[in-house]
């Protein structure tokens, strides 16, 4: 027992900060739309804005972070656009920061330090770069959002 | 003594009475474990629709008058013309540009055939041509959707025959995307 109880004490220091964290995130809506539009009157489409509910109990003053990762580019059969012509507007600002969508490296929303309690809103607003180059078409693509601590 | 010695070796180091709640405690505890991250998941659609657009650098073309004789072939006095065309298609698409006469060069009622009056063109996909009254002439032609530029430079083809006045036609461009 006297070998057990340090090893216990050990377990519970590790895990006590985990144990207390609790995230909640979600998106609303999820379906984010860019509608046809002529590129020279519309050279940026805007979707409709992407409300972000999020809450962050019990973090201390840890820093958390909310990121963006597209699972690959806008595709429409053998047609892609890529992801990067997909930028976005955040607000408020901080804690949400503007930025370009990448499928490869997840990309940071917004930011912060310790905890976010009750659950507060922030805005995305998703715009595509209209180009005349591109092929008539229906394009999807998912994006993961990550709300994390370390 | 040698029983008191076997009682004591038989004794476990953590009797089970303490190391099962121990054990359960910690199970439960990591069970209860929040996960450091939470994720949410958002789809993307973009509608890319055909479309294309047009445009001149100069909606009207003058030919001056001349000499037959000194200038047998009268350049417009706008110079080349510019052609911008936008499109989009497939990604084996075919876009085309040509241009048709409404009618013969009228004035009055005199008539001057439209195909004197011809074109030299300058830029990828165009190529040179004759105004036709009863066909659409091709100017351009391309794969896939982008912007392209070219310019077209008109001429007059001026003989005595011609009767005096002043003649007028308009010409239609016609950009289509299969």
């Amino acid at each position: 027992m006297r070998r057990l109880l340090p090893l216990l004490a050990l377990f519970f220091c590790a895990s006590s900060p985990a144990l207390a964290q609790t995230l909640t995130l979600s998106l609303s809506p999820t379906v984010i739309t860019f509608p046809s539009s002529d590129p020279d009157t519309v050279p940026l489409i805007s979707a409709p804005p992407v409300q972000v509910a999020y809450r962050i109990r019990a973090n201390g003053n840890s820093p958390w972070s909310l990121t963006v990762l597209a699972a690959g580019d806008l595709v429409a059969g053998a047609s892609r656009i890529d992801i990067s012509n997909v930028t976005w507007v955040a607000t408020p600002a901080p804690p949400f920061q503007n930025g370009t969508l990448s499928k490869t490296v997840a990309q940071r929303v917004a930011s912060g330090n310790g905890n976010v309690n009750p659950d507060t809103l922030g805005s995305i607003t998703f715009r595509l770069a209209n180009s005349w180059t591109y092929n008539p078409g229906s394009y999807t693509q998912t994006v993961l959002f990550t709300l994390s601590v370390p | 003594m040698r029983g008191s010695r076997s009682a004591r070796a038989a004794r476990p180091a953590f009797p089970m009475r303490v190391i099962a709640p121990a054990l359960f405690l910690l199970l439960v505890v990591a069970a209860g474990r929040v996960p450091a991250a939470q994720t949410s998941t958002a789809t993307l659609n973009a509608s890319i629709n055909s479309v294309a657009r047009l445009s001149l650098s100069s909606a009207a073309l003058t030919f001056p008058d001349a000499d037959p004789d000194t200038v047998p072939s009268i350049q417009a006095s706008q110079g080349p013309i510019t052609v911008t065309a936008k499109a989009r298609t497939s990604p084996n698409g075919t876009i085309t540009l040509t241009v048709r006469a409404s009618d013969e060069l009228r004035s009055g009622l005199n008539t001057i055939p439209a195909s004197n009056i011809t074109w030299v063109a300058a830029g990828a996909g165009f190529s040179n041509g004759t105004l036709s009254a009863t066909t659409a002439q091709a100017v351009a032609t391309w794969t896939g959707s982008g912007v392209r530029a070219g310019t077209q430079t008109f001429f007059f083809r001026n003989i005595w025959s011609y009767a005096t006045g002043t003649y007028t036609l308009t010409i239609t461009y016609t950009l289509s995307a299969a």
